[in-house]
């Protein structure tokens, strides 16, 4: 994007929710209440007042069958004015940042100069669906003036009972039936990923979530959620700072019996809200707001769920490099969506892997070793959550500020997503 | 069609119950059948136990092509190096086949017996098949790969070394038959290793299941690039297949079509309504034409024409008039020869200009053809013509990049050898390794092969698809 016209999209901050474990403190906040959360708290920090957003794009996961676009329920209940449009994105664990790099390109063909985008998902609030059986046999009843054959035909229908019972809501991929973890747990056979290396990089991810919260280094990207209980939340609830490979190393196998993931390699379900505040440079200047980083690419990739459901990071992280005109050598710092530990450590050892370059990306050489002290430099999902949508956005937010503050140049986000899709971008600094 | 021992197989308190009894029953092995379209991931999580002899030169191709199709390669007593980049590459890292539990099965076994080079060489077959035949799943793969023992450049006893392979795999194929394992040989030309993964692939999945005992050969015969395309390869691409309305020709439209191919479904005009049915299902064309009349081929032509040419042709239709010589009269005779043989040659040399580059032409041979049969002088002569039809073919299409070859069904469940007597056909069906006749879609699954990119490597030869039949093997 050129740089002169003042169109290029700029991050000019973000805020979030704390990242609060399913049915605990956020369970009676549906995923729009915890969007406007996180929306009124980045508007506010970039000063800005109900009629100065000219649109919303909001990425979630589970969406409200009511009212599926969210992002127009937030700018309602923020009370923007009624003629800031929005709509509402879906593209599983890769949302939020789907919304943003929307919102960026609106800005970027000079249909917007601040847009408000971000994502939320509250797993507390997933509607358990009847089955499709029973929706259909009710439909005359539903849907017409019932007569009593109606009802007796209905009653026919409904038998067995077992086929009545409301399902559980899972991550299963519609198309193999597989549960993410077990598609994570063949990818950690298939990559050959061991317990001990899983829990160690969980570990790792705990311990930088906590020094980065002990540092009030998320300070300015949180904001306080007072919940409809008059609970007031101010924390991330799930990090494990004093965790150790000892209590990591008692977990028993949750996805398969001989397993190697277990509750504390894995990501938890999650309730939350993160929102980004995008303009374009212009108007950022105009308003007297620094930019913190703007977006060099992004790139989308898809994969066959029945093969390696959580490897499109490895594929769409070198297209978004090559998209920029970089090398892995160019990126100060390695933002890569924290799924499953298995899943990290695969897509790393992809990257690193010259026959994997050469058989699935065509290259010669490898994409490169990513350095550990570049790669989530303050944790990630598995230590503070993964409420779906909102990732994305929690990601742009703590790389964004993490480039204002560090002085260094460029940051490349990875974020694997069910369906086998993979998402990357490369956001660089604004000076 | 039902096969009686084949359901009863099924059955295990039946298996046992003849199998306490002491009856000289030989239950057939119900046979794994792949449907519908190729599949990315063809080999999906199997297990793959590999082998090698001597310098082991069709291993790189082996690694690639088992990992690239989702195979869980087990080596046995083999170095493992040229399998961790695949491995790497796909998620499929070789393991030790020695760290196999015990009891477990394998889909398959594969031996690169392509560095065999003397008597004394040959210990390594047995070295490597003893331990691991008996381990080896219902309905899975033995793959033999080999060289070309016409080679010259081959040392005398390297080239008996490499002949003592077609032996060897068709006894295994007879031996390990009854539990629907197939055993088949692959022969690379040096040179043409590039080509030979796609055939590796095809023979090791579940849609070769019928062909057993059998020797290919990969060359670079045909001119081209070998394609990694598996997912829908016919796509935009046209076929023609004659005889399409019942049996045999209707299972392979139905491939062609599953594949993404264009088909002309070719049918006398009398079978005009099932033809038209066909290609409608199929979103196709009907073409109603009398091969038996030289002057249908126009027809074919205009038809073929009308579609800016043809990628694929498959000569399907045929017809039998079963005499024995003493008593077939020369009508008989003509009938057969016109549709098997003439209405061929003729309808080839007509679509020959509208034959395109990388093309493939597939003829309906016989194991008639091949063995002989009472009856079928006639139609035995004019099948085991093809087999020289298209040797000779593929040598003046190769520069094109078109490769022709034939296939040779064994017994094969249709309405035909619904009719023959009882007895003829019970022996037809179990006088073969596998022990049970073919299905349509079996040799519809072989033609889709060689029509496909796949087949480039395979040119001039004739490929049975007779379970292993004992008849003229």
């Amino acid at each position: 994007m050129n740089k002169q016209d003042g169109r290029r999209a700029v991050v000019v901050t973000g805020a979030r929710t704390p990242f609060v474990k399913a049915f605990g403190d956020f369970t009676t906040m549906d995923t729009i209440a915890l969007g406007v959360a996180a929306s009124r708290g980045a508007l506010a920090r970039a000063g800005l007042g109900v009629r100065d957003v000219d649109a919303v794009v909001w990425g979630g996961v589970i969406l409200p069958s009511g009212s599926p676009n969210v992002g127009r329920e937030i700018a309602l209940d923020l009370g923007l004015d009624p003629r800031a449009e929005a709509m509402t994105v879906t593209r599983a664990c890769a949302s939020g940042l789907q919304a943003i790099t929307l919102a960026a390109a609106a800005i970027e063909r000079g249909e917007a100069d601040v847009v408000l985008c971000g994502g939320s998902d509250s797993t507390s609030n997933a509607e358990i669906k009847l089955p499709q059986k029973v929706v259909h046999a009710l439909a005359p009843l539903a849907l017409g003036k019932p007569t009593t054959a109606d009802y007796l035909g209905v009653l026919s229908q409904l038998w067995p009972i077992t086929d009545l019972l409301p399902r559980q809501p899972k991550i299963a991929e519609r198309s193999t039936g597989e549960v993410m973890g077990q598609a994570a747990e063949r990818m950690a056979t298939r990559n050959e990923i061991s317990r001990a290396a899983q829990d160690a990089f969980a570990l790792r991810s705990h311990q930088r979530a906590a020094a980065a919260i002990a540092s009030g280094r998320f300070d300015d990207e949180l904001v306080e959620v007072t919940t409809p209980e008059g609970k007031v939340v101010r924390v991330d609830g799930l990090v494990r700072g004093d965790t150790t490979l000892e209590k990591l190393g008692r977990l028993r196998a949750a996805f398969a019996k001989e397993g190697t993931l277990t509750a504390g390699n894995s990501s938890a379900l999650t309730d939350g809200g993160a929102a980004v505040v995008l303009m374009s440079e212009a108007k950022a200047r105009a308003l007297g707001l620094r930019p913190k980083a703007a977006f060099r690419s992004w790139a989308y990739v898809g994969v066959d769920p029945a093969d390696q459901l959580l490897m499109g990071p490895a594929l769409a992280m070198p297209l978004a490099l090559e998209r920029a005109g970089l090398s892995l050598a160019d990126i100060d710092l390695v933002d890569l969506h924290e799924a499953f530990a298995a899943q990290v450590l695969s897509v790393l050892k992809m990257l690193a892997s010259d026959a994997f370059a050469q058989a699935r990306l065509g290259r010669a050489a490898a994409v490169g070793a990513v350095a550990d002290e570049r790669l989530n430099v303050h944790g990630g999902s598995l230590a503070l959550g993964h409420p779906f949508g909102a990732t994305g956005a929690r990601m742009v937010t703590t790389m964004a500020n993490e480039l204002a503050r560090s002085g260094k140049k460029t940051a490349l986000l990875g974020i694997c997503a069910a369906g086998g899709l993979g998402a990357a971008a490369v956001l660089e600094a604004v000076d | 069609m039902t096969d009686l021992l084949v359901d009863l197989g099924r059955n295990a308190t039946a298996r046992r119950l003849i199998g306490a009894l002491g009856l000289p029953l030989p239950l057939p092995t119900a046979l794994r059948r792949g449907r519908g379209p190729m599949p990315a991931l063809c080999l999906a999580d199997q297990s793959v136990v590999v082998g090698a002899a001597g310098a082991g030169g069709l291993v790189p191709m082996l690694a690639e092509t088992l990992a690239a199709a989702g195979a869980r390669p087990l080596l046995a007593g083999w170095s493992m190096d040229a399998f961790v980049g695949p491995g790497e590459a796909y998620g499929r890292p070789p393991r030790a086949a020695e760290s196999l539990a015990e009891g477990q099965r394998v889909d398959a076994l594969v031996f690169d017996a392509s560095g065999l080079d003397g008597s004394d060489a040959l210990a390594a077959l047995h070295g490597f098949f003893q331990p691991w035949v008996g381990r080896v799943a219902r309905s899975g793969r033995v793959l033999l790969l080999g060289r070309p023992a016409d080679d010259p450049a081959l040392t005398s006893g390297a080239a008996a070394a490499q002949s003592s392979l077609d032996g060897f795999v068709k006894s295994l194929a007879k031996e390990l038959g009854r539990h629907g394992v197939t055993a088949n040989l692959l022969r690379v030309e040096p040179g043409a290793e590039g080509r030979a993964g796609a055939v590796v692939r095809w023979l090791l999945t579940n849609r070769s299941a019928f062909v057993s005992g059998q020797a290919l050969r990969v060359s670079l015969a045909a001119a081209g690039e070998a394609s990694a395309a598996v997912v829908r390869p016919l796509e935009k691409r046209v076929a023609l297949v004659t005889g399409a309305a019942q049996g045999i020709g209707a299972a392979t439209a139905r491939a062609l079509a599953a594949e993404g191919a264009h088909v002309l479904c070719l049918d006398r005009p009398q079978e005009e309504a099932a033809a038209t049915a066909l290609a409608r299902e199929l979103g196709g064309t009907a073409v109603a034409a009398d091969l038996s009349d030289p002057a249908s081929i126009a027809a074919v032509v205009a038809a073929v024409a009308a579609l800016g040419g043809v990628d694929v042709v498959v000569h399907n239709a045929g017809v039998t008039r079963d005499r024995t010589m003493a008593r077939m009269k020369r009508e008989h005779w003509d009938a057969v020869l016109a549709v098997n043989l003439r209405a061929v040659l003729a309808l080839d040399a007509a679509l020959d200009p509208l034959l395109r580059e990388g093309g493939r032409v597939v003829c309906l041979s016989s194991i008639a053809g091949i063995a002989g049969n009472v009856g079928q002088t006639a139609y035995a002569a004019s099948k085991a013509a093809l087999i020289g039809w298209v040797r000779a073919r593929a040598r003046e299409l190769g520069a094109r990049g078109v490769a022709v070859n034939a296939v040779a069904p064994g017994f094969i469940e249709t309405r035909m050898t619904a009719a023959v007597p009882v007895a003829i056909r019970e022996a037809g069906r179990r006088l073969s390794a596998l022990g049970q006749g073919g299905l349509p879609e079996d040799v519809a699954a072989t033609i889709t092969f060689l029509a496909g990119p796949a087949g480039l490597g395979v040119t001039g030869q004739t490929l049975r698809v007779c379970g292993g039949a004992f008849l003229g093997a």
